[in-house]
């Protein structure tokens, strides 16, 4: 077991909030080495992708091996901890195994001397699940989910469990060099290093929400870009290392509430942030220091879940309206394409959607303004059903039938709709249906931790 | 008479996990945090009227002084990212709260 230092502050480099989605700016991350940070870290994954990333369990990032190639060097030359959370996007098993596959790559490419790599899964099984629902315990929804039941747990395609610090922990105890983690939560994997070198929780945990997406804390807005935080045993410090950044106390107080239904509180396994009280200070041009934050231990522990289940395979079609008659009548011409394909699939499962770009495709049910007079409508036509050939067929009728739409008036007689190229195949559709907690006894019992060796 | 574009330096929305999203509204300095405050003009009741949604669609609403910002939180009808969802981020949803105004 490694015996951690102790010291008066640490320094933590973070220069992605999503890593592998676009290559992290080498300049402003070498700007930050150079201040000699005592970890690199950044966040492998979210469920902001949506489900389809877990669903079929593949990584979103084209840029992975990319960040990881400039992290690992750079970290390893300097003889600093790397940890990655989320690995693979979702942290599903396979998302591990293909990240210490690339470290252990690229160690060989770069003829790094010999180092360890500490891993852990995160992936839980639908027994242990079913098991808790036998024994009477609930399974809560979050935001707004209602409780698990089994035929839910049955759908998913797999469920993983959302770690807190502990897995970290054991894994430093254990003398890791690179950390690559399961699913956790995106303070977790900051916190986890500043409470294993004995810094305060509350100051841990709060520095872990504040640079969990690195340069975005920083002002004007900029993504890719290096930061570092800074702990010591009474406060926080928020440096960003691009030169055109700096960290305010509005860019600062205004992060801390982002993508987070409150402000005021973060929930993770073992306890809760309590920003309520927290001071922001201009500690010098581009620093901002942050003190006050509060921790409050669970009293009972309960771990996030998170998974997704198939709808259908899925296809596309672009439609495209010029004629005004059929812009001005555009929900009369989809009436008539969902009861021509209603008339003709009558006997089968599927579910269609026309998202209506230039009226309320983005905005759907949400969108005020209700009348608009566009020259030109564009349609996508989603289509799915249970297999593949259906739900081409489906999807494509639709696309033809806004071809030959019949609605009154229409003096354009050889075809009612611009369209192009064929119908395209999309990614499965999967939705979130497990967003829930689940109680558990120990904080480790869902994340086995292993440990191997990488380099020459 | 000004709009809320006008008056604030940031307006975005984003997931909050994924099945809500989050708006904040964030000002450069107190006086038009407050401003826009006293006006009313962004209330809970404001809110449902210009997204046409039920009071219980909004899972929380908070003044947060700290930030001299305005955040609200509503849930979506179905997760992010299901079909028929072309927003998975939910980060464009704020593009109707530019345009209101603010009387003086």
């Amino acid at each position: 077991m490694t015996k951690p230092i102790h010291r008066q502050a640490l320094k933590v480099l973070i220069s992605t909030g999503h890593l592998g989605t676009a290559p992290s700016s080498r300049e402003s991350f070498l700007l930050g080495m150079a201040a000699n940070p005592d970890y690199v870290v950044a966040d492998g994954g979210s469920s902001d992708p949506g489900p389809v990333y877990l669903g079929e369990d593949i990584t979103l990032g084209h840029f992975a091996r990319e960040e990881l190639e400039l992290f690992l060097t750079e970290s390893r030359k300097k003889g600093i901890p790397l940890v990655i959370g989320s690995a693979g996007d979702t942290g599903s098993n396979r998302g591990v195994n293909e990240f210490v596959s690339i470290i252990k790559e690229l160690a060989q490419e770069h003829r790094i001397p010999k180092f360890k790599i500490g891993y852990f899964y995160s992936e839980v099984s639908k027994d242990f699940l079913k098991q808790k629902l036998r024994n009477g315990k609930e399974l809560s929804g979050l935001g707004g989910f209602p409780a698990l039941t089994k035929s839910e747990i049955d759908l998913a395609t797999r469920v993983v469990a959302v770690a807190g610090i502990h897995p970290f922990l054991k894994l430093l105890e254990q003398g890791a060099d690179v950390i690559i983690a399961g699913r956790c939560g995106d303070i977790n994997f900051t916190a986890g290093p500043c409470i294993y070198h004995g810094f305060p929780e509350p100051l841990a945990y709060h520095m872990g929400k504040m640079i969990e997406c690195a340069s975005l804390v920083a002002e004007p807005f900029m993504g890719k870009e290096t930061i570092i935080g800074t702990i010591s045993h009474d406060d926080i410090k928020i440096t960003p290392y691009h030169p055109q950044q700096r960290c305010t106390i509005a860019s600062v107080a205004g992060h801390s509430m982002y993508e987070r239904e409150t402000p005021y509180y973060e929930h993770t396994l073992g306890g809760t942030l309590d920003m309520r009280a927290c001071q922001y200070e201009q500690f010098d041009e581009r620093t901002v220091r942050i003190t006050q934050a509060q921790w409050i231990p669970a009293t009972e522990l309960r771990v996030k879940i998170e998974g997704a289940k198939k709808v259908g395979e899925r296809y596309m079609g672009f439609v495209g309206l010029r004629d005004p008659h059929i812009i001005r009548n555009v929900d009369a011409a989809i009436e008539w394409c969902k009861s021509a394909v209603a008339k003709r699939f009558a006997h089968e499962q599927y579910e269609l959607f026309f998202h209506v770009f230039g009226r309320n495709a983005v905005l759907k049910e949400l969108e005020p303004v209700r009348t608009t007079s566009p020259h030109e409508l564009g349609i996508v036509v989603e289509g799915l059903a249970s297999s593949d050939t259906l739900a081409e067929k489906i999807t494509d009728f639709a696309v033809r039938m806004f071809f030959l739409v019949r609605i009154p008036g229409v003096k354009g007689t050889a075809g009612t709709a611009a369209t192009t190229k064929k119908t395209m195949k999309s990614s499965p559709g999967y939705m979130w249906n497990i967003n829930h907690t689940v109680p558990i006894d120990d904080p480790m019992e869902l994340f086995p931790v292993h440990m191997t060796e990488a380099g020459v | 008479m000004a709009k809320l574009s006008e008056l604030a330096s940031t307006i975005r929305s984003k997931n909050a996990g994924v099945n809500q999203i989050t708006f904040d509204i964030i000002f450069p300095d107190v006086a038009s945090y407050r401003r826009v405050l006293a006006s009313q003009v962004i209330t809970r009741d404001s809110i449902t009227r210009l997204f046409n949604i039920p009071a219980s669609r909004i899972s929380d609403f908070v003044a947060f002084d700290l930030a001299n910002a305005i955040k609200f939180t509503i849930y979506r009808l179905r997760p992010s990212g299901s079909p028929g969802d072309w927003d998975i981020l939910g980060c464009q949803q704020y593009g109707p709260l530019l345009e209101v105004e603010v009387p003086d």
